[in-house]
């Protein structure tokens, strides 16, 4: 069956290229009529940031409501103002949000390291440089996170946690990262900032 | 007509190697772009049928030069090496004013066209071979012109169109343009895509193109009533599969293509 009936918009036609700008934006939500397609077009974006977050971390949910939305709503409007890229570090972010939000004494030692590890394996299946390896590390650990781009055809990409004893400096911002070129890591060419 | 199966994770190597050595699929199409730091000659040796290549992530429409250079440069070794039936590729917002977007963007069919045509071209002369590209599963209004874009871009650029049918069969549900309107689309294309669609979470009226499943009856209606415009020397149709990548329910759709192109007997090949 087709549904031709089902407008766009009520009172006009519109394109998508028209809902770009609410495609990310939690509030669009209200300003469309709920019985349009793009609402359901918007919700459809916004539903894929949803899970692309609570899915990969969902101890989340245990911090505020059960659907999240105080913590998804909160964090999407303060990413638009930051004009945030939302890419594969888009997880630290949140981290950062989360630390000087309400909620930012259940923000344990334990969820950053989640978050460090979901933004380690995004950027291992997203990013297309001939990068091969990131590192993330934490100015309040000697922990570092690694996410690797799959080198075979049956490893897929690989995340681990390692433990730096070895004199190497801390970030000195609460997070850095830096790249690598080789599926060794023997370099240690200093910390980036985090990337908006 | 050669039938393919999607080749998205590393996980579902053997299973995909199975469907190739059980006959079921004739080639085997790689998301590529997933594969870049995988050795070529592993890639080479991995399945004993052609490939075909689909790319998500090159962005070529929005990306600088100087990062189409390097994707180019770094795929460049693997259609060197794998010599794929086909390189395809994405007509697509990724990101907007700088924001990854998490479900793709349709472009505007009338305002984007120099833009996607002039990307085009230099995207084919960086790999130095033709480019196919994918049809969107539309939602919203203006994929009325769609059709007449992808006939106009394959006609400026010497691009081809990797038409998909399912993504069509969605567009036109929700309002789009009839299957009957991208003939001349499927007349000149060589390479196809067919999976299932589903319907959208806040509205059921939606359909939404989803890979979750097994193809719908519209879906298969489709492809038996532009069989003779689709099945031609050297075309292939690859079967989508992204969630619940189940070996026996694979199988069960793969067997209704080999049902769809089976060789219809002609006077000549009669005893």
């Amino acid at each position: 069956m087709r549904f031709p009936s089902l407008t766009a918009l009520p009172d006009r036609m519109i394109r998508d290229r028209e809902l770009l700008d609410q495609l990310i934006d939690p509030t669009a939500r209200q300003r469309l009529p709920r019985d349009s397609r793009a609402f359901v077009r918007v919700d459809m974006s916004l539903r894929n940031y949803w899970h692309t977050l609570f899915d990969v971390c969902p101890d989340l949910l245990d911090m505020a409501d059960p659907a999240g939305e105080q913590i998804f709503d909160g964090f999407m409007a303060w990413a638009a103002e930051q004009h945030l890229s939302m890419g594969w570090h888009f997880y630290l972010w949140v981290g950062r949000w989360l630390a000087q939000s309400p909620f930012q004494h259940q923000l344990t030692d334990a969820l950053q390291e989640q978050l460090m590890a979901a933004a380690a394996a995004r950027w291992a299946v997203l990013d297309r440089s001939p990068q091969v390896g990131v590192v993330l590390g934490r100015a309040a650990s000697t922990g570092w996170v690694v996410g690797w781009k799959p080198n075979s055809l049956l490893a897929g990409r690989r995340v681990e946690r390692i433990e730096v004893d070895s004199g190497l400096p801390s970030p000195e911002a609460d997070l850095g990262l830096f790249y690598t070129n080789s599926f060794e890591l023997d370099t240690f060419p200093g910390w980036q900032v985090l990337p908006k | 007509m050669q039938i393919g199966f999607n080749f998205t994770l590393g996980e579902t190597t053997p299973m995909v190697q199975q469907l190739a050595r059980e006959g079921a699929i004739d080639y085997v199409e790689l998301l590529i772009d997933n594969f870049l730091h995988v050795p070529v000659a592993e890639m080479a040796a991995a399945f004993d049928v052609p490939v075909g290549f689909h790319i998500m992530f090159s962005r070529f429409i929005e990306v600088d030069d100087a990062t189409l250079d390097t994707f180019a440069a770094q795929l460049k070794p693997f259609i060197d090496t794998l010599q794929p039936l086909y390189v395809s590729d994405h007509i697509a917002y990724f990101t907007h004013q700088g924001r990854a977007l998490f479900h793709l963007g349709e472009i505007d069919y009338q305002a984007d066209f120099e833009r996607v045509r002039e990307r085009i071209l230099k995207w084919q002369a960086l790999l130095g071979c033709q480019m196919h590209v994918e049809n969107y599963p539309s939602i919203v209004d203006g994929s009325d012109d769609a059709p007449m874009f992808f006939e106009r871009l394959m006609a400026d650029t010497g691009c081809g169109t990797l038409f998909d049918l399912s993504n069509a069969v969605c567009a036109w549900r929700n309002g789009g343009p009839s299957l009957h309107a991208w003939r001349e689309v499927m007349k000149q294309a060589r390479h196809f895509h067919v999976s299932s669609y589903n319907t959208a979470f806040a509205d059921d009226r939606v359909t939404v193109d989803s890979h979750d499943g097994l193809m719908a009856a519209d879906t298969l209606a489709g492809l038996r009533a532009y069989r003779d415009l689709m099945d031609k020397p050297g075309a292939t149709l690859t079967y989508e599969r992204d969630e619940n990548i189940h070996y026996d329910s694979v199988l069960e759709d793969l067997l209704k293509l080999r049902e769809i192109y089976a060789e219809v007997p002609t006077c000549a090949s009669l005893p």
